[in-house]
């Protein structure tokens, strides 16, 4: 009795907070879901997409214990086996990474109420009135003020907490616990990338409900290097922005060039289009080591933890703008700012101000006066190669590579003049410096790498923010049915094999008319080529969210666009009601929208964490092969899984052996095999025949590109009926299928996991 | 020239991996009767053997040689099989790199050629920290089998692994001396 009072007072709390009373629609099962509400559903997922650890070590080295081996089946002294360790761990980087954008998404809402209110209202536009797909989806609330989002963000913290907790010692023995730990992780960071962006979009009036936003500078060569520079560096626009207001205020925009890194470029170019966009987190070190920058301001997440010493060794002043990263530097948020402009130009001290006005002026006017006295002038061939010849070939400088490249080969072949080797090695450097650090002979590897660089400048569209939902009514239905064979979404880091996948990977998808959308520094890197008409994929392709596109999102934070795209389709489309309705929503997207993340420079730990997010969303995501070093996937075995759905027309169990999605979180070496895997993780139960035979005549080609000719050996798997088989393969495919004894099977009317495991959630809830 | 130590791996980014570490071995005939002695062996492809050539040849011809002196099964990860295509060679299996580790990893699995899951299990032309993240899959999650790798890098994870190789010269004695000591096996 005591624990129903307790229940029905914990609700009536969350009714409260999520304005129950507005009728919007029907509450689902699962408003504001703590940890174990919807563990069943991660359940359902563990048992088909089973956890793989690789682990990175064979001890713990956590608490006073330690350090314990865990290695052939032994326990640590707290009890903990190898694989719970590993979900632990995986669990602590998602946690990271989720506090990471609710954090800033917390910063940036105060910051944005301050100036405008609680009160401000949310427009998204006259083409997006589903604001927040994933706020409405996971809490229950349908925020109409700042102020609203304030409660989203509060959930989220208190639920990061409650997660954290879990990690200490002693506690969660089950790695699968773990692991549904890390998915709800996962999804509360695409709640808090939400709550950021709209909170921007709303703050800085950035672009929404367009798709043909600006076409931007991007790339260190479009930077002008004659004005004063100023540099920012990070995610999070509460600076970049003052500093664009203030130049313009005093009519200097002008005279000061203004430039970004990462993904504040990226915030920086929605607020104003002026800004250059420098490159992605691997050309960091790099652009800083060459001295263009005046002035540095950093802001949180993805800046580099040396980047005072970086910058006085390139003479560059440097302002610490945010809390989270103040390097040990005196604090001048107090300060008169001329004084502090005296000590940074005379003294060449460098501060953290965390008054954005003041970091603003003080920026522009350090900048203005430091610049004209500065060279910043590129390392000429000669000079290169007189560096160059220091070098005694001792391979120190591979071994440290995180990229397993001879760095020391390019630097040789430049002693002599060729500059050739260096350029090609220019695109696989993901920018560490650990090479130059190595060095017995203090060669500036990454000066001499100048001459390897690029100067071309290219164009990037600047971010768009969500997807209308005027698209969504457009493409719901093909995407669905699979007449668009899918949505493939490039999101994350910069740790790239080499640098130009990317671009290739999209101009395959794009060609092939799939619905392409970026994300960060995946964004700016799919910029940095052009076709033989001189053409970036920007300009190539259109950018509304359709078939055959190429869409920049935004930053890091408007990966909950795309997720929030993927509920769209559910609700806008098949009308099922998302509010409170996790499970509903990620059981279509899981059976019936063919979308397939890559993160295929992951690096950091947000990527993680967005990455699982969308797993619990029912998206696969295929990873590079530096996020072997994430410890976890999540994979199937076709074979052996079963491959029951229940089809709620017939209501019935059906086993279909169809292994679609096959896996939810996978690794692979090459982009040859991504390329291969892209068109198959699309596939999904739900497709038409029609549409089935339009992703499979994808699939086939790219098997036959890639893997030599011949036909994918798991064709069978994924042709229902004869009507499946695409046109152009027709007589080989029923040549392969007869020959092994292939048999016909019947189409699930309407697939759905619903009724297949326990759950609150009623089977007609999915039918619409 | 810095010194190469033989059994650090040559990668620093897959340093100190713990507490067990592979057994080095840079004798092709020990090499040789540590494969010739498993009964149900697998020889896994990595895409690195068709970019790098040893001694005019591509690696993957080596990797071949191995397979056929002692009747190996192959299985070709990434997209190894168009480079096997090429040169008139089947697959015995073609998954990817994790996804055979995966198989690998379940003790009742039935193997590429329904057999029994393999008892040894060869690793030839992976990037080294893709390479030791799976070797430490199987080092952990199977121990029903035993690993070994071709490469010229020491593979720490692995059961048996070839020392840092400096000269190219000395890694392809060692690769035709494994293959000529399994054709006497």
């Amino acid at each position: 009795m005591a624990e129903l009072k307790e229940i029905t007072k914990k609700l009536k709390e969350i009714h409260e907070k999520i304005k129950a009373e507005i009728p919007w629609e029907p509450i689902g099962h699962t408003p504001m879901p703590e940890i174990p509400d919807l563990r069943s559903w991660d359940m359902k997922l563990l048992q088909t997409y089973k956890p793989f650890y690789a682990p990175f070590c064979d001890l713990c080295c956590f608490c006073t214990y330690g350090k314990c081996d865990l290695t052939e089946d032994r326990r640590g002294a707290c009890g903990i086996d190898i694989g719970t360790q590993q979900a632990r761990f995986v669990l602590l980087a998602c946690l990271m990474g989720c506090s990471a954008h609710a954090s800033h998404a917390g910063h940036i809402l105060d910051v944005l109420i301050e100036k405008h209110g609680p009160d401000k209202k949310i427009n998204l536009g006259t083409s997006v009135d589903l604001e927040a797909p994933n706020i409405r989806t996971v809490l229950g609330l349908k925020p109409e003020t700042l102020g609203d989002l304030k409660i989203a963000i509060e959930y989220v913290y208190k639920e990061i907490a409650h997660l954290l907790d879990s990690t200490h010692m002693g506690q969660e023995g089950s790695c699968l616990d773990y692991e549904s730990k890390s998915l709800h992780a996962g999804m509360l960071d695409h709640v808090g990338m939400e709550v950021a962006d709209i909170a921007q979009i709303v703050g800085f009036n950035y672009p929404t409900s367009v798709a043909d936003t600006p076409l931007v500078d991007l790339g260190w060569a479009s930077v002008d290097k004659t004005k004063p520079v100023i540099l920012f560096v990070g995610h999070n626009p509460a600076t970049s922005t003052v500093v664009v207001d203030y130049l313009q205020e005093n009519n200097l925009y002008d005279k000061v060039e203004l430039c970004g890194v990462c993904c504040t470029a990226i915030e920086t170019t929605r607020y104003s289009a002026r800004a250059k966009v420098v490159g992605p987190f691997s050309r960091q070190l790099f652009f800083i080591r060459s001295g263009i920058a005046d002035v540095i301001m950093t802001d949180e997440q993805c800046i580099r933890t040396d980047m005072p010493q970086e910058a006085t060794k390139a003479g560059s002043a440097m302002i610490a703008a945010l809390d989270k990263a103040m390097y040990g530097l005196e604090d001048a948020t107090e300060q008169n700012a001329d004084e502090v402009v005296k000590k940074m130009v005379e003294e060449k001290k460098h501060f953290a101000i965390l008054d954005p006005k003041k970091a603003a002026e003080v920026a522009v006017k350090v900048a203005m006066t430091i610049a004209p006295q500065r060279r910043k002038e590129w390392i000429t061939e000669q000079e290169a190669m007189e560096l160059a010849k220091r070098c005694s070939l001792c391979g120190m400088c591979e071994q440290v590579c995180p990229n397993l490249f001879d760095i020391g080969k390019g630097i040789s072949e430049v002693a002599k003049g060729n500059f050739d080797v260096i350029k090609e090695i220019f695109n696989l450097c993901v920018g560490c410096g650990k090479c130059e650090e190595e060095c017995p002979r203090n060669l500036p590897i990454f000066k001499i790498m100048q001459v390897g660089a690029s100067k071309e400048t290219w164009k990037m569209r600047t971010g768009r923010g969500p997807v209308m939902d005027t698209e969504i009514r457009t493409v719901g239905a093909p995407i669905t049915l699979g007449t668009i064979p899918g949505v493939v979404a490039i999101v994350g880091c910069s740790n790239f094999p080499d640098i130009r996948d990317i671009a290739e990977i999209v101009d395959e998808f794009a060609r092939r008319k799939y619905i392409v959308v970026l994300t960060g520094c995946s964004a700016m890197v799919a910029g940095m080529w052009k076709d033989a008409d001189g053409k970036t994929v920007y300009e190539k392709y259109p950018g509304d969210f359709d078939a055959g596109c190429v869409v920049n999102i935004g930053s890091c934070v408007a990966n909950a666009h795309i997720s929030g795209a993927a509920i769209k389709i559910a609700n806008i489309f098949a009308a099922l009601p998302l509010r409170a309705n996790y499970e509903v929503m990620a059981d279509y997207v899981l059976n019936r929208v063919g979308a397939v993340g890559i993160a295929w420079g992951a690096y950091s730990q947000k990527a993680a964490s967005i990455a699982t997010g969308f797993n619990r969303l029912g998206v696969p995501v295929i990873l590079g092969p530096h996020s072997s070093k994430y410890r976890r996937l999540y994979l199937s075995r076709k074979e052996e899984n079963e491959w029951k759905v229940m089809d709620a027309r017939k209501r019935q169990i059906v086993e279909t052996n169809e292994p679609s999605p096959e896996h939810l979180a996978y690794v692979c070496e090459t982009k040859e095999k991504a390329m291969v895997m892209i068109p198959k993780l699309c596939i999904r139960k739900n497709d038409t025949p029609q549409g089935r035979g339009i992703k499979l005549n994808h699939y086939i080609s790219l098997y036959k590109k890639y893997m030599g000719g011949g036909l994918p050996e798991d064709l069978p798997l994924y042709v229902r009926r004869d009507a499946d088989i695409p046109l152009v393969y027709k007589k080989e495919v029923k040549a392969y299928l007869t020959q092994i004894g292939w048999k016909p099977k019947e189409p699930v009317g309407l697939p759905t996991l619903i009724g297949t495991y326990p759950t609150k959630v009623p089977l007609d809830s999915v039918i619409h | 020239m810095s010194q190469l130590a033989p059994s650090l791996p040559f990668h620093r980014v897959n340093i100190l991996t713990g507490t067990r570490t592979a057994r080095l071995i840079e004798d092709p005939v020990e090499y040789a009767k540590q494969i010739a002695k498993a009964e149900r062996p697998l020889l896994v492809l990595g895409p690195r053997l068709m970019k790098i050539t040893l001694g005019g040849r591509l690696l993957i011809e080596y990797a071949l040689d191995i397979a056929k002196a002692k009747n190996i099964p192959t299985c070709a990860t990434a997209t190894v099989k168009s480079k096997m295509v090429e040169l008139g060679v089947k697959p015995d299996s073609v998954y990817d790199v994790v996804e055979i580790i995966n198989a690998l990893k379940d003790p009742e699995w039935k193997g590429v050629r329904k057999e029994g899951n393999h008892d040894l299990v060869l690793f030839f032309g992976f990037r080294t920290d893709l390479g030791e993240q799976g070797l430490s899959v199987l080092k952990h999650f199977a121990p029903h089998l035993k690993t070994m790798t071709m490469c010229k890098y020491y593979y720490p994870h692995a059961d048996f692994s070839l020392p840092n190789i400096r000269k190219d010269e000395q890694w392809k004695n060692i690769l035709e001396g494994i293959v000529e000591n399994l054709k006497k096996e």
